[in-house]
């Protein structure tokens, strides 16, 4: 069963749930990577890829609140409801009288054992295909992403794609067939496969863990000689962040701002001694206006690894 | 004898040209207040109160100031994008349940402002709060 028919299942159970409860104006089902697995046929498509667009944004930042759960808009017009289901959201429009108590119990039902079902009956289907480019690209083009972030990310799908069929389901009664035919041979590429996911998913959280971050407070310079491509900061971090990292120097840092604003600058160390070791971050006039940020707000503050 | 009703005049409220009209700041006070008490609650991890130019910021974890912040920016673009992509009309309120924490945002004039709570807190209870003091 390929993904087209995964889809056909979410998209007939989203259209029978709408024939049950009427106060479901429009729904669509996203997977964790981005792509709109079933949605509603009134809704048209450039709508649903901006709703998912827009909230998948919103779903990678909730990860500082342990990854999101439920969402819950109450607007003028109506109510949006957000619901994670194994590794999809449930994104519905609701009525404004909407009785969420009740939507919730049928979709915490139906939609799991549907799911369930699906993937017991066809365990390679659950394999995540490629992102749209097309959904989604603005929004992350429209911040700046460092390579690191890019490289973590990559690795964790190739891991979801190692580790999925053996979280999904029971892999062993599925490949009996295939292994009374050819008994040995199978086993090997399984073996080392899982054991080269391993060593990237030992590999990768050293990564996530040696990236360090750091809060610093903006001090802002300007002049006509300064370049506005790059930052102090205090040798020390500089320092640490290499030793951490192992790199003979940072180069680049990526800047955090209060908004949520990201931008990437070249590192010089702060030379006036009495700003030193007072956990400042010197940007140049220019690019706290471009950043909207003022002298003695807080930014987070992390290396930016070139792509080398 | 004929009664005669009395109108009540206009009151008209005495002015000179040469001073300002003190406009008054009970709202502000109410809503720091409020604020305050809701802090004090079991499970409240803080608030975020955003207005156009400033914003306050009270979280128990000062390390998890900007984590929370953006991530309440985000809620909010994510909430009107939302909202104006299926012509919902203009936001109240937003909640946002993680698997540890939970966030309620909502404007109060002009003003954007998001409560952080552990996950049992019940935030009907803090909606109703924050709605009794405006």
């Amino acid at each position: 069963m390929s993904q087209e028919m995964y889809s056909v299942a979410l998209k007939s159970t989203l259209k029978e749930i709408k024939n049950i409860y009427p106060d479901i104006n429009w729904s669509f089902i996203l997977m964790n990577n981005g792509i709109v697995i079933a949605g509603d046929e009134q809704t048209t498509e450039p709508t649903i890829d901006e709703a998912a667009g827009s909230f998948q944004t919103l779903a990678e930042k909730a990860s500082t609140i342990g990854g999101l759960d439920n969402l819950l808009i109450d607007a003028e017009k109506g109510k949006v409801y957000v619901s994670c289901i194994n590794d999809m959201y449930l994104i519905a429009g609701l009525n404004k009288r909407a009785d969420l108590h009740y939507f919730r119990n049928i979709t915490q039902v139906i939609f799991p054992t549907i799911i369930k079902v699906l993937d017991r009956l066809n365990l390679p289907s659950m394999t995540p295909t490629p992102p749209k480019p097309a959904s989604f690209t603005p929004h992350i083009l429209s911040k700046p992403i460092s390579s690191a972030q890019i490289t973590d990310k990559t690795e964790e799908t190739e891991a979801e794609e190692f580790e999925q069929p053996e979280q999904l389901g029971q892999p062993e009664q599925l490949r009996q067939p295939e292994q009374l035919g050819q008994p040995e041979q199978p086993e090997q590429p399984e073996r080392s496969e899982p054991l080269e996911a391993e060593a990237e998913e030992e590999e990768s959280p050293k990564k996530l863990s040696t990236l360090p971050s750091q809060q610093l407070i903006v001090d802002r310079f300007g002049g006509l000689l300064m370049r506005s491509d790059s930052v102090q900061v205090d040798e020390e971090i500089l320092k640490r962040w290499s030793e951490l990292l192992e790199v003979e120097e940072i180069h680049e840092v990526e800047i955090e701002t209060f908004n949520g604003k990201t931008a990437r600058f070249k590192t010089k160390v702060i030379t006036d001694s009495k700003l030193q070791g007072r956990g400042l971050i010197r940007i140049p006039e220019k690019s706290c206006q471009t950043l909207e940020i003022k002298r003695g707000e807080l930014v987070r503050v992390k290396p930016a690894m070139s792509e080398e | 004898m004929p009664i005669k009703k009395k109108f009540p005049s206009d009151e008209v409220e005495q002015r000179v040209d040469w001073a300002p009209r003190i406009e008054p700041k009970e709202e502000a006070i109410d809503l720091r207040a409020t604020l305050e008490k809701i802090k004090n609650k079991t499970g409240i991890i803080g608030y975020i109160l955003r207005a156009s130019t400033s914003a306050s910021v009270d979280l128990k974890d000062p390390s998890k100031i900007i984590d929370y912040a953006v991530l309440s920016a985000a809620a909010v673009e994510s909430g009107e994008n939302l909202s104006n992509a299926f012509n919902l009309g203009k936001m109240s309120s937003i909640v946002l349940e993680g698997k540890e924490v939970k966030m309620l945002s909502l404007s109060i004039g002009e003003q954007q402002l998001c409560v952080f709570m552990e996950k049992n807190v019940d935030h009907n209870l803090i909606y109703k709060d924050l709605m009794g003091s405006m």
